[in-house]
């Protein structure tokens, strides 16, 4: 339940933004009704995204139905917006697709674009929420955030040295670590604010 | 023995007439109707809105599907599932009291849910549809108030389709004693409180509490469920065990 306490937050997140974003609704029309399964191994949750009736639904389940489903580590997962990594990790076996692809593609390309301020809106969801099932989401969601943070900051090591080096212009490298240290701080501002919440409550 | 004896049942902890207790079931919701959705917040400190979620979540519902929310009240599970079953499905809210259909319709209509709802008065224990109707019928704080449970249990067996699942959210038996205890000392004495205060109706809300208590636990809903049929039963409880999401299945 927790994590459907904390999905049903960044569900608001997401229609909120939707909501003002008409070619984001136009591109994300081509899939609407699909069931996208997304499985994160490690982290033993099923996510169901459906986007329906203009709004995006976001469910932790257990059930196993859908048009189109990705297994895979958080890491992994965290790392797909590189779709030639793809069909590598497949035969590494670090990653599962089944059904039709294009439903998760369409998800990933609709959101790719966008730009949350995450922080800010979690901050205007927050006291709506109810109180006590928040108090236990927001610890999960400290240790989860500092988890995650050191894993994203692995992981884009890796990526930097691996990959980006051999392929990618010396301009985009700089974009890239600038982007880099945004998402850090904006991680780090989360964590200071849920922290700050943490003490409050 | 008399042979003209009444035959009683519970009306939270009163042992009443059974063919007393609908109305009398019915007079707490046509009291509490227009409040409700406020005391509900209130009272459960939002956290009912997580439980409904978890059902919808594990409802596996999706477009084109025909769902009953049965004992729907004030539509908050039947606005969800509108969304999902699409234009070419359908959702069915019944429940046996006007006044929340009305509240409920009232509420769904301005929340720009229409199309594919329909309202329909009903009674839990003799559903007014065909066999074999629904892929899925919830039923969310409602069971408790039917006065003979079986009956409407085999009722909604009777209408799902093959393949279609039940799910019955209600409170339960919390898992640990103190729990148990802190709960009770809430339901007992702070919720008629609360109930005076917003909706000025204490009543009614000791009857809800009464009514929780007397509502068969975890262990005892699941066989009644095998009882009328369902197959793969379960269940899973929620904050403590105050409330439980059960399923089942009709193949
Ligand atoms: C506590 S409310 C629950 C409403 C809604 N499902 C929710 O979760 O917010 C219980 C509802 O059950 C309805 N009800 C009671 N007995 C019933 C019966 N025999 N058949 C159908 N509905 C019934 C009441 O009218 C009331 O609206």
């Amino acid at each position: 339940m927790l994590a459907n306490a904390l999905l049903s937050l960044v569900e608001r997140v997401v229609n909120h933004v939707l909501q003002l974003d008409n070619s984001l609704k136009d591109r994300l029309a081509a899939i609407a009704d699909k069931q996208l399964l997304i499985e994160i191994r490690d982290w033993q949750q099923r996510i169901l995204c459906v986007y329906s009736n203009e709004q995006i639904h976001l469910y932790s389940t257990e059930e196993l139905s859908f048009d189109c489903m990705i297994s895979a580590d958080i890491n992994t997962l965290l790392t797909l917006k590189n779709p030639a990594m793809l069909t590598q990790l497949i035969r590494q076996d670090k990653l599962d697709l089944q059904g039709d692809l294009n439903i998760a593609q369409g998800f990933s390309n609709a959101f790719a674009e966008l730009d949350i301020d995450w922080p800010e809106h979690f901050s205007r969801y927050i006291g709506d929420a109810p109180a006590q099932q928040l108090w236990l989401s927001l610890q999960t969601l400290k240790t989860r955030g500092a988890q995650m943070k050191g894993k994203l900051e692995k992981t884009l090591t890796t990526l930097c040295q691996d990959e980006l080096a051999v392929t990618i212009h010396p301009l985009e490298l700089a974009e890239f670590k600038q982007q880099n240290r945004q998402l850090k701080s904006q991680v780090s501002q989360l964590e200071m604010r849920v922290n700050a919440l943490l003490k409050s409550c | 023995m008399n042979e003209n004896q009444e035959k009683t049942t519970h009306f939270g902890y009163k042992t009443v007439a059974e063919n007393d207790k609908a109305s009398m079931v019915a007079d707490v919701f046509h009291s509490v109707a227009a409040k409700y959705d406020v005391m509900n917040d209130l009272m459960s400190f939002g956290i009912h809105r997580l439980w409904k979620r978890q059902t919808i979540a594990s409802s596996g519902v999706r477009k084109g599907h025909r769902v009953l929310d049965l004992a729907g009240g004030t539509g908050d599970l039947t606005a969800k599932f509108s969304q999902l079953v699409g234009d070419t499905g359908q959702v069915v809210l019944g429940d046996i009291n006007s006044s929340m259909l009305k509240v409920g319709r009232e509420k769904l209509r301005n929340l720009g849910h229409v199309g594919n709802i329909e309202y329909v008065q009903m009674n839990a224990e003799a559903l007014p549809f065909p066999d074999n109707s629904f892929d899925l019928i919830t039923i969310a704080f409602g069971l408790r108030n039917v006065t003979d449970k079986d009956k409407a249990l085999r009722s909604m067996y009777r209408i799902l389709k093959p393949g279609g699942r039940l799910l019955v959210l209600e409170f339960s038996k919390p898992e640990q004693e103190i729990l148990s205890k802190a709960y009770d000392f809430y339901s007992f004495n702070i919720l008629p409180k609360m109930g005076q205060l917003v909706a000025n109706d204490s009543e009614s809300y000791q009857y809800l509490a009464e009514s929780i208590r007397m509502h068969p636990d975890q262990e005892t809903l699941k066989d009644m469920m095998e009882d009328a049929g369902f197959e793969q039963t379960s269940y899973q409880n929620l904050t403590g065990g105050i409330v439980a999401l059960h399923r089942g299945f009709k193949y």
